[in-house]
Formats: C-alpha cells, structure tokens, sequence
C-alpha cells in the first residue's frame, strides 16, 4: 500500500533533469502507483524528496523574503529577540540572584545560551505550523508534503546567523578576539537544525489532525526554557545525570558548545556532540516515518 | 495504445464536515464509542481507462466528484479504496495561481510557482519572456502580486502552467475565468499539447470547450459513471439532462449584478414558440432575454453573439448597429431576437450577450455567457471531416462548389 515512482527508468521532473530533455520512448515513462493507506518510507520517497530539492530552496527563499518584506525593522527582530531577554536575565538573574556564568560575563553567557534557543523555538513553532499554514497549497499542488517544515527550518536559520554575528561582536566588545575554535561554529548549528526539523517534521503532521498542538507548543517550550542551559551552566546539573541530559535535549548540549567554542575558545565536546546528533537523527527519522504514515490524508483533514 | 491513466475499483471517502478534531473529540469518542461522523462518499468505485494521447474531459454536476477524480490522480488526495496508475509525468491546473504568495513580486513568482510546478530554474529562465508575453503583465512584473488583478494573477498562473510540458495535463476549471481573449488562448495552447501527443483530462462545465477539445468524455454522477463514449455524445447527453432539469434554459442561472437593469436568465425557442435548448441547423431558433429593472432604464443597448467557444463571437446581433433601441424600459419582461436561419454545424454554441446604456459608452450589464444551445442536424454522411469537429474546423456553414480542371486540357 504505497505510492511508488519508478525513478529508475526516466529522470523524472525537478532540476536535476537536463534543460533539453531526449524525446523519451513510450516504455521509459515512469509509471506511478497510487492507493490509500499509511504511507512509509521508501526508497523512492526519498529519491523524490531529493528531485524536489530545488522547491524546498524555492521555498526557503520564499519564507525568508516574505518574513522579512512586511517587517520594517526586517532581520532586526531576529536580533533584538535574544539580545533583549539576555540584558533581562543578565540584570535579574546575573546582577540580583548571582547566577553562576563560567566566569564570563553574564550578559555573553545569556546571550550564548538565548541565540540558539532562540533559534530553536521559533524553528519548532514556525515549523509545526507550516502544513496548516499553506492548507490552500496542499488542497491545490502535488509537492511532497515535508518540504513545508524543512523549509520552514532552514528559512529560520536566516535568524540564527546575525544572532551569532551579534554575539561574537558583543564577544570583542568585552575584549574577547576570534579564536581558530569559531570555526567548529557549524557543529551547533547542525545539530539544531536536525533537531528542530525533528520535531517540526513530526508536530506538523500532527497538528493537521489536531489543532491542540497549535496551543500545547508554546507552553512546552516555555518549560524547555528552564530545561535547557540557558540561564544557568550546564555544571549546575549534577555530574552523573549530566551526560544522559545533554545527550537527551540535543539543544542543551549545542548551547555548551556555543559557548565553549565562542566564550571560552576550547573546541566543543566532541564524543557528546556526536551522540546528541545521532539522538537527534534518530528523532528525525522516527518523525519522518510518522509524517509518511499520517500524510495522505493532510488534503482532506486540513 | 498504452494506457496513461487507470482507475482500478476506486473509491474517495470523506469523513463528514471538514473542521478539523481536537484531543478532546478523539478521547471523548473512544471513550463513549461513537460511530464515526456522516461519511461522504465523492468517488465511487469507479472504473477507468484513458488512453495515452487522448483528449478525455469529465462532466457533470457540482458534487459529482469530478474535482476529487482529478485530486486523485495528481497525489493530492489519496483514494480510500482501489488503485489509480499513471504514466508519465503529469503536470495539473487544479486552481491557478495557488502558490504564489501575494507579497512577491510577479518576477518572484514566476520563479516560484515554475519550481514547484516541476520546470527546473533554467527551464523557467529559458522560457520565462515567453511565460511573461503569454500572460500578458508586462510592467507589472516587479510589483507584489497582491497589487495584481486576479484577472492577472490567473494569466501567470495558467501561462506557467502552459509551458510545462507534461506527459498528462490535468485541468479543472481553470479557463472558466478571465477575459474571453485569454480564455481563447488558454483552448488554443491546450489544443496544441493535445496534438502533440499528450493526454489532456479536462474537467469544465463550459461544454463548447469540451465538445471542441476533447475526444471522449464521461458523466459522474454522485462518484460513478452515468455515461461514457465519443465527447459529442455524451455532451448531448448531458445538456439534454440539463435541459430536464432547468426546461431550456441556460446553464448559468441566476445572473450576477446588482445595476439598474438585469438580465435574469435567457431561454431558447423554436419557430412555434415552443421552448428548446436545440434547433436544426438552418431552422430558425429564438433568444429571449428575460430581464428586469431597477426603475425605469432610458434606451438600454442589448447586445448578444454567438459563439464556438473561440475568442470573439462568430455573429452579432446589436442594437447598437441596428438602432432598435427600446425607449425605455421598467419592471420585468423580455427582449426577444430571431435569427431566421443559423449557418451552423452540428454543436454546442453559447450564447454571450451584454446591454449598453443610452449613449452606448458603458455598460449595465457586462458582457458574458448567458446560456448554450445545441444545433442539431447530420453533417453530411460523405465526409470524412464529419466524424469530428474539433478547434481546427470551422463551424460556419457556408454555400461554396468545387470546379476541378482535370490535367487532360479541360472540355
């Protein structure tokens, strides 16, 4: 009970196909098999997924310039977000409670922590909305569907960048200079947008079907705030459950290595990144397989 | 010849009511073991064959399913029961111009709405001036589209579309909008891909484009098949169905507008008076226009014209020519016009029409499509032209003679 696409006999639609295509013969049409019921993962899911690359960047493209069109202060808003809850918890929590920074200034050590999160909460709740978001678009046009949340994804890395820009320069502003560690930069950034395609890839599908998702998320990820790293260190976790918790919430372990790399110029964790991001692709293929399993019936639950 | 489409035993069921569930509904109906809400069936169990190359349109009322057969086929919906297989690539028009996103600019668009169509970028750049040209927007390229006129966002819509080159072109409706010179185009271009060898599956209430590109068709009705076979038929079939239910009138009822002067709906009448929705070709066949005033209307211009389907009317009948200009008119009644005699082969006409005011500048009832008649009648049984009348042939009827001069010299 699956639709397949016999990708090995014609190049198919989407980029990758050459400008002038051979007149092909009858017998190489692909032939597509349509039916019901749950969808899985195949092969040929993921060949059509990579045949339709060029509208997943279409539509990143497109999020980001519409994003940033009707806003008149554009990508401000993605840096005054972290910057303006860093300077609240750096004079609440850092000045009057005396939470301990690793030894830095409170202020960068929010600001390290707040930036990736940042990233992260925006991503999972812009993601998780992206099916319904474009409900028009899926009652209307055969695309395959995960290219909604992905693209949501990596559209939202557009905010995660100046957030880091403005944190290595908030960095040389309290006398701090570029180390070589700042090019393990993309380790984090890696490990979040898997992360965050995780779970938008798996909310979206659920959220078609029920709305509570839309109400549930913002208030999970309030909690995930003070589960996370972000307004106290990561040693403030006790030593033997530590390891389990940063490898668990993979948002957690790329704030420490944010902050490793940029604040304190060591190079980030290795054994615990590379567990973090194999727990995350786990996460994103379970999603994924839920997303297949629920999509065919997004154009009508919509 | 191979087959491009096959439905296998297909059946589309809708869970009843499209708004969406919550948490609570779901637990609650575990918990009390409801019965699942009203299920609407759209597709039922149906059957198809389309042949690869052939032109096949889908007929029949709101409701019938015609749209979900189309969803099915294109993966935008799936089917509850039964298997759909499809040859080739398939490129569809379900609703033009979804996907574009009103804060980009026409040029964005373009770029947008062609990759998701399935043209690669350098198909849409090598072809994007002839996309351009096509939809005719020029200057207003670089605006938002939301500043566009649907009228415009529906060109680059269907121009996009148009130069897809699908092996399966799937259209629902979508030249059922926009002004009557696009519309033309949008026929034409869809007649050159049928010609060219693709299978063009056609989903339209406007049955002189039906009858004009398509080979074969169907009528569902509630999900199944009422009538399959060669398109003239069963476009017969259907208007006479039409014809039952409506006794004559036009398809379009219930004209829109809310000016001084309406036209409500217009009827068909043969030479006795009797009412009809088909005459033979040469017999005469009479419009009444059936209107109704807002007030007295001081010299209303009724216009109406006859057509094929083709951009422009293939005859006109004008007040504004003629000068028979009522004086003035108040409360309801009727505008009637006789033709003596329609040079015209067998077919589906429509009938457009639109009123003038007094001076002939602007007008109160726009011009539109106010009805369809058939003309019926044999073509001539010696003819091989006879077997179809698709765009290529001209539905005038005219008086000509052949004189051959033989090569042997002549008398």
């Amino acid at each position: 009970m699956m639709a397949q696409i016999d990708t090995s006999a014609a190049p198919g639609p989407g980029p990758s196909a050459p400008p002038q295509r051979e007149p092909r013969l009858r017998g190489e049409k692909p032939v597509l098999e349509i039916s019901g019921g749950a969808g899985r993962i195949t092969r040929d899911a993921l060949a059509e997924l990579w045949m339709f690359r060029g509208v997943l960047w279409a539509f990143t493209v497109r999020e980001v310039k519409v994003r940033y069109k009707q806003a008149a202060i554009g990508v401000g808003w993605a840096i005054l977000q972290p910057v303006v809850a860093a300077a609240i918890f750096a004079l609440f929590l850092g000045r009057y409670a005396g939470l301990s920074s690793e030894g830095v200034p409170y202020l960068l050590f929010a600001l390290a922590g707040m930036v990736p999160w940042t990233y992260f909460s925006n991503a999972a709740l812009n993601g998780s909305q992206a099916l319904v978001a474009n409900e028009s678009m899926l009652r209307k046009l055969y695309f395959p569907r995960e290219v909604l949340p992905f693209s949501s994804d990596l559209a939202s890395l557009v905010d995660l960048l100046p957030g880091i820009a403005v944190l290595a320069v908030a960095v040389i502003l309290y006398g701090g200079s570029p180390e070589l560690t700042w090019i393990a930069i993309p380790v984090p950034v890696v490990l979040l947008l898997v992360f965050a395609a995780a779970i938008s890839v798996a909310l979206s599908a659920v959220n078609v079907y029920y709305r509570d998702v839309k109400y549930a998320l913002p208030f999970l990820i309030q909690i995930g705030l003070f589960l996370s790293p972000v307004v106290y260190p990561l040693s403030s976790i006790p030593e033997q459950w530590r390891d389990v918790y940063v490898v668990l919430n993979p948002v957690a372990t790329a704030i420490d290595d944010l902050r490793l790399i940029m604040l304190h110029g060591e190079w980030p964790s290795w054994g615990t990144s590379a567990l973090a991001l194999g727990w995350s692709l786990l996460l994103l293929v379970l999603g994924y397989a839920l997303f297949k399993r629920l999509e065919r019936g997004f154009a009508d639950r919509v | 010849m191979a087959t491009a489409i096959s439905f296998d035993d297909v059946t589309k069921r809708y869970r009843g009511g499209r708004e969406y569930r919550s948490l609570r509904d779901d637990l609650s109906a575990v918990v009390r073991r409801r019965p699942p809400r009203d299920v609407v069936t759209a597709v039922d169990h149906l059957s198809l064959e389309i042949a690869e190359g052939e032109s096949f349109a889908i007929i029949g009322h709101n409701g019938a399913g015609k749209t979900t057969a189309l969803k099915l086929v294109t993966r935008i919906a799936f089917p509850t029961e039964g298997r759909i297989r499809v040859r080739g690539r398939v490129g569809a028009l379900i609703e033009v111009g979804t996907g574009m996103h009103p804060e980009l600019t026409g040029r964005e668009n373009v770029m947008l709405y062609g990759r998701i169509l399935g043209l690669s970028r350098n198909d849409v750049r090598r072809r994007f001036d002839e996309i351009v040209e096509f939809a005719g927007i020029g200057p207003a390229l670089e605006q938002p589209v939301k500043q566009f006129s649907s009228g415009m966002q529906l060109r680059l819509g269907f121009a996009l579309a148009a130069h897809l080159e699908p092996d399966v072109l799937v259209v629902d409706e979508a030249i059922a909008v926009g002004d009557a010179a696009f519309q033309y185009r949008c026929v034409e271009r869809m007649g050159e891909l049928v010609r060219s060898g693709r299978t063009l599956v056609f989903v339209s209430h406007d049955m002189s484009a039906v009858e004009a590109l398509c080979k074969r068709a169907v009528i569902l009705d509630a999900g199944r098949i009422r009538s399959e076979g060669p398109a003239r038929e069963v476009v017969r079939e259907y208007l006479a169905g039409v014809e039952a239910e409506l006794t004559g009138r036009g398809d379009e009822p219930a004209l829109e507008g809310g000016g001084p002067l309406e036209i409500d709906r217009v009827t068909f009448h043969d030479d006795s008076g009797a009412e009809t929705g088909a005459v033979a070709s040469g017999e005469p066949i009479i419009a009444r226009l059936h209107y109704r005033t807002r007030g007295p209307v001081r010299g209303p211009i009724f216009e109406i014209g006859i057509s094929d389907g083709r951009l422009g009317a293939l005859g006109l009948a004008s007040m504004f020519i003629d000068g028979e200009v009522p004086d003035v008119l108040d409360g309801s009644g009727w505008v009637e016009c006789r033709f003596d005699s329609l040079p015209l082969l067998p077919r589906t006409y429509e009938l457009h029409g639109g009123v003038l005011t007094e001076s002939g500048v602007g007008s109160i009832v726009p011009w539109q499509r106010l009805g369809v008649f058939r003309i019926t009648g044999e073509v001539s049984a010696a003819g091989k032209g006879a077997v179809s009348q698709l765009m290529e042939a001209a539905p005038v009827v005219l008086d000509y003679r052949w004189t051959i001069e033989d090569g042997a010299g002549g008398e």
